[in-house]
């Protein structure tokens, strides 16, 4: 038994994150577990099997308590059954079948982003293209209209900014974020019951349609929606964003994705792997826990550090190797086990439309000069603040 | 030599159906399964090692006949 003050500790909020994030996760790697500002974190692949894909001990339903969220967390604050109830009726609407129909409507969407960014010859790419098709994406699947981009952005961040704050806090700003979220919530509050038998071909449409006992209330589907603007718009744009970098600083990878298109979907897999979005993903044991032979009492905080996970050198040769010719890639940026990114596929369908649809217009590029990316850092994701790129302008 | 994937241990990452696209087809759910009772013809053994080794939960394995 591996006494507690053996274990190597990592001041997490120190880690060279928002310079170089292949420094900052391979500054983890000191121990397959290490010891956290609040807890503990696993940072192998072996330690993430045995977090992720056992939540009894590992339990969600405390584990997202610092959000202060006002509504359920459906489906990632419960653990199963309940969260396995919630699954069986939400995964349907999120399998590949089901959402390859919108992929010529996000298509045309993300053309009709990049043509104008194209014939201009510079962008903020963070700004104009990562943080704007996500949330069209996320209008588009549930059947709103697009006009409400900007009103969605700005309810984003504001239901985000309070997961550092707190709903609790009284500052001018944060009573700010207060009444955003506020807005947001009396929004879909409104939004379920008109959708609800409606018959609406739209994602949350036939959702609400699900019938008993299949069928959420509307808490519960309010929950669902405020959790897919917490958990699929930021996690697309910081992958997106932190993926663009990398391809502009690797010219050489980045001619081989043009050269063989057919090439991107394990693209789009490599980048993920590499720069996770949402690379901590938290438990709280139950009960006595053991991990690499540490014994854990209840109530303590188990991190899973994605990043390191997936730069394990017993799974992955080279790990902090871009390689888009990876024989094996099973990397767990979408986290394993019963809780399993249900946007997976849909994130996937967006990366590869815009990795795709962009260097078809856009193959060249290099990031301004004077310009360095930057990680928003300390923060619980990964992304970059803005990514300011520069080329030739395509032909009018 | 066949292909199994344990229905208990997927939870429906979908790169099977991905890289084995003759051996693997997806269900509503988003869950991989494989195609009749799981036969490799000969020339498909990179595609269901392909499915065995980039499957995040180790659902996918080798059976003898």
């Amino acid at each position: 038994m591996t006494t507690a003050d053996a274990i190597p500790q990592i001041d997490t909020d120190a880690l060279p994150m928002g310079d170089s994030r292949d420094q900052a996760w391979r500054a983890t790697q000191v121990a397959p577990l290490i010891a956290i500002a609040d807890g503990y974190a696993v940072t192998t692949r072996r330690g993430a099997e045995a977090v992720l894909k056992h939540p009894d001990p590992f339990s969600s339903a405390k584990a997202f308590d610092m959000l202060q969220s006002p509504v359920p967390l459906v489906p990632i604050a419960y653990d199963p059954p309940t969260q396995t109830r919630y699954r069986h009726i939400l995964q349907p609407f999120f399998s590949p079948r089901v959402i390859k129909p919108m992929e010529a409507e996000l298509r045309r969407q993300v053309s009709a982003l990049i043509d104008p960014i194209a014939r201009r010859g510079h962008c903020d790419f963070v700004g104009e293209v990562a943080q704007i098709f996500p949330i069209q994406a996320f209008l588009t699947f549930f059947g709103l209209p697009l006009e409400m981009r900007d009103q969605f952005w700005g309810w984003k961040n504001a239901v985000i900014g309070l997961t550092g704050a707190g709903f609790a806090a009284e500052s001018d700003a944060a009573q700010e974020g207060i009444k955003k979220a506020l807005e947001m919530y009396t929004y879909f509050t409104e939004l379920i019951p008109q959708r609800r038998g409606a018959g609406g071909d739209d994602v949350l449409s036939q959702i609400l349609a699900k019938q008993p006992p299949d069928d959420l209330t509307d808490p519960e589907a309010v929950g669902l929606c405020f959790l897919f603007v917490l958990a699929g718009l930021d996690t697309v744009t910081d992958t997106l964003g932190c993926g663009m970098q990398r391809l502009a600083e690797c010219p050489d990878k980045r001619q081989e994705i043009i050269d063989d298109p057919a090439l991107i979907p394990a693209a789009v897999e490599e980048l993920v792997r590499l720069d996770p979005p949402a690379p901590f993903i938290p438990r709280v044991t139950s009960a006595d826990a053991e991990i690499e032979s540490v014994r854990l009492p209840p109530e303590t905080r188990v991190s899973t550090y994605l990043g390191a996970a997936n730069r394990d050198p017993a799974v992955f040769e080279n790990p902090h190797d871009i390689d888009f010719h990876r024989p094996e890639n099973p990397h767990i940026s979408f986290g394993m086990g019963p809780h399993r990114c249900l946007g997976s596929h849909l994130a996937r369908l967006e990366l590869g439309i815009l990795y795709e649809e962009w260097h078809k217009r856009i193959p060249h590029y290099r990031i301004k000069p004077g310009t360095t990316p930057k990680v928003h850092w300390p923060r619980g994701t990964v992304g970059l603040e803005s990514l300011h790129l520069e080329f030739d302008k395509a032909e009018e | 030599m066949k292909l199994r994937i344990d229905g208990a241990t997927c939870t429906g990452h979908g790169l099977c159906y991905s890289v084995a696209p003759h051996l693997i087809e997806d269900d509503e759910q988003g869950y991989g399964h494989v195609f009749g009772d799981g036969v490799i013809p000969d020339n498909q053994l990179a595609e269901a090692r392909a499915a065995v080794a980039n499957c995040p939960e180790k659902a996918i394995s080798f059976i003898d006949d």
